[in-house]
């Protein structure tokens, strides 16, 4: 190779025809989005000094005195997202066990996973509007929504981890005469606990958003008081809203992040600081992205 | 050590404590993670107020519901084919808005390619201040601050998509290998034109990835925020469930199911595409 003289400049860039075309089209689909949609691009223009009017009236000064009812609609809402997640454990636990390969023949196994797979793409809010019908506008009646919802994100990444765990405690097991349920017990269970563990904490962190939408259309808590406070354009109690909500999504999301850790990594490490110091926290967050991508939320 | 033991000897039971480490006490621990898990239920049983038997009391009015629910009308769909398109383009038009706002951003929030802390920190608080919000507040902040309709929705969309896209990217830019960026630099290129000609090829098949992700969750969430108002197939749902008409949204229901499901798939092909 080194007996080749060195050409003269670059080689010229191969062209990628299926590459080209591929944001041909993309183009083509996004500038006949813009072409087709049907708005009044004027109100475009109108809408920086109308949010900034807006946000003036909401944080120049929020009105503190909202504060107290605030914070209880918020706990009722976080109230909401752990008791729907701890019933979305409970049902889902089980169900992920009869999904996992090797475990349950494929009759069992394959419904199973319609069932979840129907439940992720239904959105939660969905959901709870199915649900009202039955129960009407309660905070019971998120907190059933979101179980819901949650069984579909859990039963999946269940037996997914169930499947991924190292197959040698599993012969080990199997081959010292255990029945399924003790290969389950002490072949796979110990290896997947961490992760299943933090999953469920993980899934709490999106209950907790998708808690605050549901109250958007009416289920109780922090989002039904917003989307009154909005619907009547009393700003400035919107603006302590929003600080609240921004505050304790950004708590609850760090103390379950540690916890997290902990369980993973085996050490206490605030999420902000393994975040910005390395590569391993990058990928792991990279993982539980994908695994989010299973549900829409993040 | 113990398996050399009891191999040799396989009849006799070797005395175990010898053997074996002790194993450490971690059951006070586990105790007492479990009393404040058992503590926060109960707790949060009392807030939501469980009524478990509400559900069987309105069993009557839950199966005729699902009865109707069963049954959908398939003569609707022309009147839905408007707001799918619409919340097919609210979709394309968040995601492609997004993606070009988020991808300078994106660089600005990384330590990887961002050599100013204080910037780099600022811009982290604000993407984790607008992450936290969630998207049909915004929608509904929208609806109400600039106009009801597909405005609001697309604004609303782009402001998550954000949060999500650069959170995603930045981190990926976390653990890219900075060998050309340190050479690049090293050869005298400023910060821009190294992270530039060393970190944008690199990070690409990443960011197109995951702005297919952030398509896929926007087709989801512009099926919802119609329901405060934000145009789209939410709108629609909102109004045939004022008026109890549930063969209308068992239809719509069906049409965002097969809307994701189909999404869905194409999505990861082409992201199975991009990484392979």
């Amino acid at each position: 190779m080194t007996a080749i003289p060195a050409p003269v400049g670059r080689p010229a860039k191969p062209v990628r025809w299926a590459r080209l075309l591929a944001a041909l089209i993309v183009l083509l689909v996004v500038l006949a989005a813009f072409w087709h949609v049907d708005i009044e691009w004027s109100d475009l223009w109108a809408a920086p000094k109308k949010l900034w009017r807006v946000l003036r009236l909401m944080f120049g000064p929020p009105d503190w005195s909202q504060l107290p009812q605030a914070l209880s609609a918020t706990m009722l809402s976080v109230a909401m997202a752990w008791f729907g997640t701890l019933i979305g454990i409970v049902v889902s636990f089980p169900l992920s066990l009869f999904a996992t390969r090797g475990l349950t023949p494929g009759p069992v196994r394959w419904p199973i996973r319609g069932v979840f797979a129907v439940l992720r793409a239904v959105p939660e809010v969905v959901i709870a509007v199915l649900m009202l019908s039955v129960t009407g506008l309660t905070a019971f009646t998120g907190a059933l929504a979101i179980a819901i919802g949650s069984i579909g994100t859990l039963g999946k990444w269940g037996y997914e981890t169930f499947e991924a765990v190292d197959r040698g405690p599993l012969e080990a097991t199997g081959a010292a005469g255990a029945s399924r349920m003790q290969v389950m017990r002490w072949g796979v269970w110990p290896s997947a606990r961490p992760d299943v563990f933090a999953f469920w904490l993980y899934r709490f962190e999106i209950s907790v958003r998708a808690s605050a939408i549901l109250g958007l259309i009416g289920a109780g808590g922090i989002g039904k008081m917003l989307v009154d406070n909005i619907q009547f354009r009393v700003w400035d109690v919107v603006g302590v809203l929003m600080i609240v909500v921004v505050v304790v999504t950004m708590i609850i999301d760090q103390i379950s992040g540690t916890i997290r850790n902990r369980i993973i990594a085996g050490r206490w490490q605030l999420p902000i600081v393994t975040a910005v110091s390395r590569r391993r926290a990058a990928r792991r967050l990279r993982e539980h992205a994908a695994a989010a991508a299973e549900k829409g939320i993040l | 050590m113990s398996a050399a033991v009891s191999m040799s000897k396989p009849t006799e039971h070797p005395p175990p404590a010898q053997q074996r480490p002790v194993r450490p006490r971690t059951w006070w621990k586990a105790a007492a993670v479990l009393v404040v898990v058992a503590a926060v239920t109960v707790w949060s049983a009392i807030a939501v107020e469980v009524d478990f038997g509400a559900l069987f009391r309105n069993a009557g009015n839950a199966s005729r519901t699902i009865g109707q629910l069963l049954q959908p009308d398939y003569s609707y769909f022309p009147e839905t084919v408007r707001p799918l398109l619409e919340t097919l383009e609210t979709a394309v038009i968040s995601t492609a808005v997004a993606a070009v706002l988020s991808l300078p951003i994106s660089f600005l929030a990384s330590r990887a390619t961002d050599p100013s802390t204080p910037l780099l920190v600022a811009v982290r608080f604000v993407m984790n201040v607008i992450r936290s919000i969630p998207d049909l507040l915004y929608a509904s902040l929208f609806v109400t601050a600039v106009a009801t309709g597909a405005l609001s929705g697309i604004l609303a969309l782009v402001l998550f998509n954000i949060g999500i896209l650069v959170k995603l990217v930045s981190e990926a830019l976390d653990g890219l290998d900075r060998g050309g960026q340190e050479a690049a630099l090293a050869a005298g290129s400023g910060w821009i034109k190294a992270d530039r000609s060393a970190m944008l090829p690199e990070i690409s098949p990443i960011y197109i990835s995951q702005t297919i992700y952030v398509l896929e969750l926007n087709i989801r969430a512009s099926t919802v925020i119609g329901l405060v108002g934000a145009g789209g197939l939410g709108m629609l749902i909102d109004k045939v469930r004022t008026f109890y008409q549930y063969h209308y949204l068992s239809l719509v229901i069906l049409e965002i199911l097969v809307l994701v499901v189909v999404l869905e798939f194409v999505s990861s092909y082409a992201r199975r595409k991009l990484v392979r």
